[in-house]
């Protein structure tokens, strides 16, 4: 048995390696003053702070960060809602459209995103929407749909539904009923999806690169891949470190606190084949 | 508290501020600025801030002029400024163009054409090649702010009399190599426009071109054939660095800079920094005209130019602007301070350029038969086929790798180009 | 009966109701978007020669499909793809053994794998990046002096699938996660008693029984490694011949302001991909999630 456990710990650490090794790196180099920041270490030999703040006083971090936020948010927002109908409809009612749903979700969620890039980018711009919040909340609803309506209708499927009219009969009014016992049941799903599409569009970078050109909508990671050096003739590695760290917070938080949400969201749709 | 700490924590605790600071000027966008805010789109220039504060107190009140930096390379600069014009973006006003952009822009209706009052002005006393790079069939499309010419810069002390062709370059390098001596030439190699820019001056001094002078039909032919065996021959010598094929313009300085070669191909900014970096090269460091086939060659010509964008929302003030960011006192202030040589001929003979352009003279002459490069709305793909092509020189093909580019720059002509 | 039928009726219309807007939007985002570019695929479209547009038929599929650096940009895709969902299958499922059976810090190991998943791809990419530049990295360190990976065809396509694979094993791993809590412990038992062993097992019990969710993943990885974007294009951006389809339809539109050319493009990854997914369901005889209705 002790044998077993080490062999499981040698292989856990190998896991744990794996995964941590490439984040760890970005943190060292965010770390690394300018003059050591060049030489190859993986732990810095000197510490400093000094790229986080350059990343919001000269490089302008703060905006893009601040889109990023309002457009993925609002992008979540409105696929949850939107998403919420389309799942309770598959999942509770009966019509006839309920596969071809299913399947047009599927079709988008496997579309090569850069056939989008073109047409988007010619329409957006002649109706103004390039380079605005809603030109790219546009497409990260449409991508982040899919992945909702899949997510919340396997939960809502588990849904003892009955139990609404149990309580009824119990003498709660229909909105008692739906708040006290259905939303509490409906709740993990609706999470699980929201944090599921927020990671989604978070991570977009081909739409934020095309279809925006300055600070008023880039988003971090377009942001990211734009930075300057101070000077012509120094690299931005400290900033973009940097700037990447502060980008990734947001995923860990997600992480550690709906692990076992993501898990089943990301399996849910799997189990059955 | 040492005083780096303290300047440490001041940098922190400002950094703080400023961020707060930044919040504030983004919920409050853009209020209480009176007068026109002329926004100017440019690439690094280290020292362009002092040049728009003097303009900016030139124009009293009329306009201000707001700095805008690009990314540091020019396919980003080009990339993000064409974005937006597409976009018909009202938010850029004049334009730091790189003189390879003036056809592409201007056919796309993107930039401005100069009205005769603000062209005369723009034209007065420029140089003749770097007007060129800013005139698109007919009409001044921009401002010409600095030109750039390469020179070749050697060592006296390993090749007392300048190479004047390639083949003596290659010669002396042989030489240098069985004396065990450094014996590399730092060329631009690298898969992107320095490559390219290579390839244009070897074909001009094979006697061809590219492109057709009026840019509507490929010539190059037998005069191409040649330049790439040269090239190639050279790619394959003893002079020819093994990372040549990574070299770019800063590579090359580095790499002369370490003692490692006897001589480069390179802008005249590899001086100075020659003098701050290794004063004891520098005693024997050189420049002579860009190498040739049969002679003296035609050196690559480049620089930038200021455009007005078609979707200003203030022309006018544009013009203004775009006229006092390239007058004589601003061009001497880049030359002096970023080392961006002028485009007017007058400003040369400052003696404020005396100590910084020892070299000041060859500039001109050079300038006299420099070769731009293809004028073509469609410079964009000649500059990424021709390096996809020609990269690695070592393996250059002359005779498949001509036959090829023909076809792909016939078909870029006729929008139906592929870029790599 | 009719009352039923009202009922059965009224349930349909507020389906559509509660459908309608999310079909609305991926209509008005997806499909619209696509059949346009269909349309300006066959039109000459440059922005650089504004007066010059046209309609050409087919004649912009006739320059990209003879053209080598579309060719160039699809075997690298291609490569990229087969190579780096292989990788993923085998390490994703040695993860997700290693998720399922570990006797230690199952949480722990459950968390830290999805941190990969979550990271912007972007964020890793650069990551990666500066471990590989030469004197900033500590991958680029343990290589001899003066290799410079990156600039190098075979080693920067090496990177980018070392790239791709940490990125998107965590995920392989929890689609593989699924069918393996499916495979019902008894049958292991059963079969350890006739004497078979860990390897035996695995390769006649367990893996018959998590085809499905292997043909799942394998069909979700694959349409997704064949889009390949962001890692390209902070690693090398296409240079030395590394570019994928979705990087040179990029360059063609964004650098090459060719609207024609990147239409055509667009469409013609839309039908590899839908090529893709057909011969996919066909062959691994799998029907796609949900779409064999309730269970």
């Amino acid at each position: 048995m002790m044998g077993k456990r080490i062999q499981w710990t040698a292989l856990d650490i190998v896991v744990v390696a794996f995964a941590l090794i490439p984040v760890l790196w970005l943190v060292s180099l965010s770390l690394k003053t300018p003059a050591t920041i060049a030489d190859g270490g993986f732990i810095p030999r000197q510490w400093t702070f000094e790229n986080y703040v350059n990343v919001f006083t000269e490089g302008g971090f703060l905006r893009p960060l601040l889109n990023s936020i309002g457009i993925a948010g609002l992008a979540t927002v409105i696929a949850i809602v939107l998403g919420t109908f389309a799942a309770y409809a598959i999942a509770r009612l009966d019509f006839p459209g309920r596969n071809l749903m299913l399947g047009a979700a599927l079709l988008v969620a496997m579309f090569p995103q850069v056939s989008l890039v073109t047409p988007l980018f010619n329409i957006e711009r002649q109706l103004g929407l390039f380079n605005t919040w809603p030109g790219l909340i546009l497409p990260y609803v449409t991508f982040a749909l899919p992945l909702t309506i899949y997510t919340m209708s396997t939960f809502f499927r588990e849904i003892p539904w009955e139990l609404e009219k149990a309580a009824k009969m119990d003498g709660a009014s229909s909105f008692q009923a739906f708040r006290k016992v259905i939303v509490p049941l409906a709740a993990p799903g609706v999470v699980t999806a929201a944090v599921l599409a927020f990671i989604q569009s978070w991570n977009d970078f081909l739409f934020a690169i095309s279809l925006t050109s300055s600070d008023t909508a880039r988003t971090a990671p377009a942001a990211i891949s734009f930075f300057t050096g101070s000077s012509q003739f120094e690299d931005p590695t400290g900033s973009v470190s940097a700037a990447a760290v502060i980008v990734t917070i947001p995923i860990v938080i997600f992480v550690l606190i709906f692990q076992r949400r993501i898990v089943s969201g990301l399996t849910a749709g799997a189990v059955k084949g | 508290m040492s005083n780096q700490q303290r300047s440490r924590t001041f940098r922190l605790v400002s950094g703080v501020v400023a961020v707060i600071g930044a919040a504030a000027v983004l919920t409050g966008c853009g209020s209480g600025t009176d007068g026109k805010v002329i926004n100017l789109y440019n690439a690094p220039q280290e020292n362009l801030g002092q040049i728009v504060e003097r303009c900016n107190e030139m124009a009293d009140g009329d306009y201000h002029i707001r700095l805008n930096t690009l990314p540091r390379d020019a396919d980003g600069q080009r990339e993000q400024m064409v974005r937006r014009l597409a976009a018909a973006d009202s938010g850029m006003d004049v334009l730091g163009i790189d003189v390879t952009w003036t056809a592409e822009l201007a056919s796309a209706d993107w930039i401005l054409p100069w009205p005769d009052d603000v062209r005369a002005k723009a034209e007065e006393g420029v140089l003749e090649a770097p007007l060129t790079t800013a005139t698109y069939e007919d009409e001044l499309y921009a401002a010409p702010y600095n030109t750039n010419v390469q020179l070749l810069w050697y060592r006296t002390d390993l090749m007392p009399e300048p190479a004047q062709t390639w083949d003596e370059l290659v010669a002396t390098a042989q030489r240098l190599e069985e004396e065990q001596k450094p014996h590399h030439v730092e060329v631009t190699g690298a898969q992107y426009e320095g490559l390219v820019v290579w390839f244009n001056s070897m074909v001009a001094a094979a006697g061809g071109a590219i492109l057709n002078k009026e840019g509507d039909a490929v010539e190059l032919g037998q005069p191409a054939v040649e330049a790439l065996e040269d090239m190639r021959d050279f790619a394959r010598s003893p002079a020819a660095n093994p990372s040549m094929s990574n070299t770019q313009e800063d590579q090359a300085r580095l790499a002369m800079e370490n003692g490692s070669s006897f001589a480069q191909i390179n802008w005249p900014f590899v001086y100075a920094s020659m003098v701050a970096n290794r004063p004891d090269i520098a005693e024997n460091f050189a420049w002579a005209p860009y190498p040739g086939i049969d002679g003296p060659g035609n050196a690559p010509l480049g620089g930038a130019n200021f455009a007005v964008s078609a979707f200003s929302e203030h022309p006018e003030e544009s013009f203004e602007a775009a006229l006092c960011l390239r007058d004589d006192e601003s061009q001497l202030m880049a030359a002096v301070n970023d080392g961006l040589p002028p485009t007017i001929e007058s400003v040369y003979a400052d003696e404020r350029m005396a100590d910084p352009y020892p070299m000041r003279d060859a500039i001109l002459e050079a300038l006299e038969t420099a070769v731009p490069r293809p004028v073509t709305p469609v410079y964009q793909n000649v500059s990424t086929v021709t390096s996809a092509l020609l990269s690695p020189p070592a393996d250059i093909d002359p005779i498949e790798a001509e036959r090829k580019l023909a076809s792909q720059l016939a078909d870029a002509l006729e929008s139906k180009g592929v870029l790599p | 009966m009719t009352a039923k039928g009202d009922v059965k009726r009224a349930e349909r219309r507020l389906a559509l109701w509660l459908c309608a807007p999310a079909i609305i939007f991926m209509a008005l985002v997806a499909a619209w978007p696509i059949l346009y570019s269909v349309w300006l695929s066959f039109n000459r479209y440059d922005l650089r020669f504004p007066k010059d547009q046209a309609f050409v038929g087919l004649e912009n599929y006739i320059t990209v499909l003879t053209n080598e650096f579309w060719w160039t940009a699809f075997g690298v895709t291609v490569l990229i793809t087969v190579v780096s969902v292989a990788i993923e299958l085998v390490l994703g499922m040695g993860l997700a053994v290693v998720m399922h059976r570990t006797l230690v810090g199952r949480g722990l190991v459950r968390t830290v794998v999805l941190i990969p998943y979550g990271i912007v791809t972007v964020v890793a990419a650069f990551g990666w990046f500066y471990a590989w530049t030469p004197g900033t990295g500590w991958l680029a360190s343990l290589l001899p002096a003066g290799s410079a990976p990156l600039t190098e065809q075979w080693p920067a396509i090496g990177i980018i699938i070392l790239a791709e694979v940490w990125k998107t094993t965590p995920f392989m791993a929890l689609l593989l996660l699924a069918g393996l809590a499916l495979v019902p412990d008894e049958l292991h038992r059963a079969a350890a008693m006739d004497g078979a062993g860990r390897w035996k097992r695995f390769v006649s019990i367990t893996l018959p029984l998590m085809r499905p969710a292997i043909a799942v993943a394998l069909l979700f990885r694959t349409l997704d490694a064949f889009r390949i974007y962001d890692n390209i294009y902070v690693l090398t951006n296409g240079a030395q011949n590394t570019g994928s389809v979705s990087i040179i339809t990029y360059t063609n539109l964004v650098s090459g302001l060719n609207l024609g050319i990147g239409s055509t493009m667009s469409v013609l990854i839309f039908l590899t991909v839908a090529i893709i997914a057909f011969v996919f369901v066909k062959m691994l005889g799998t029907s796609t999630p949900g779409s064999e209705g309730r269970r």
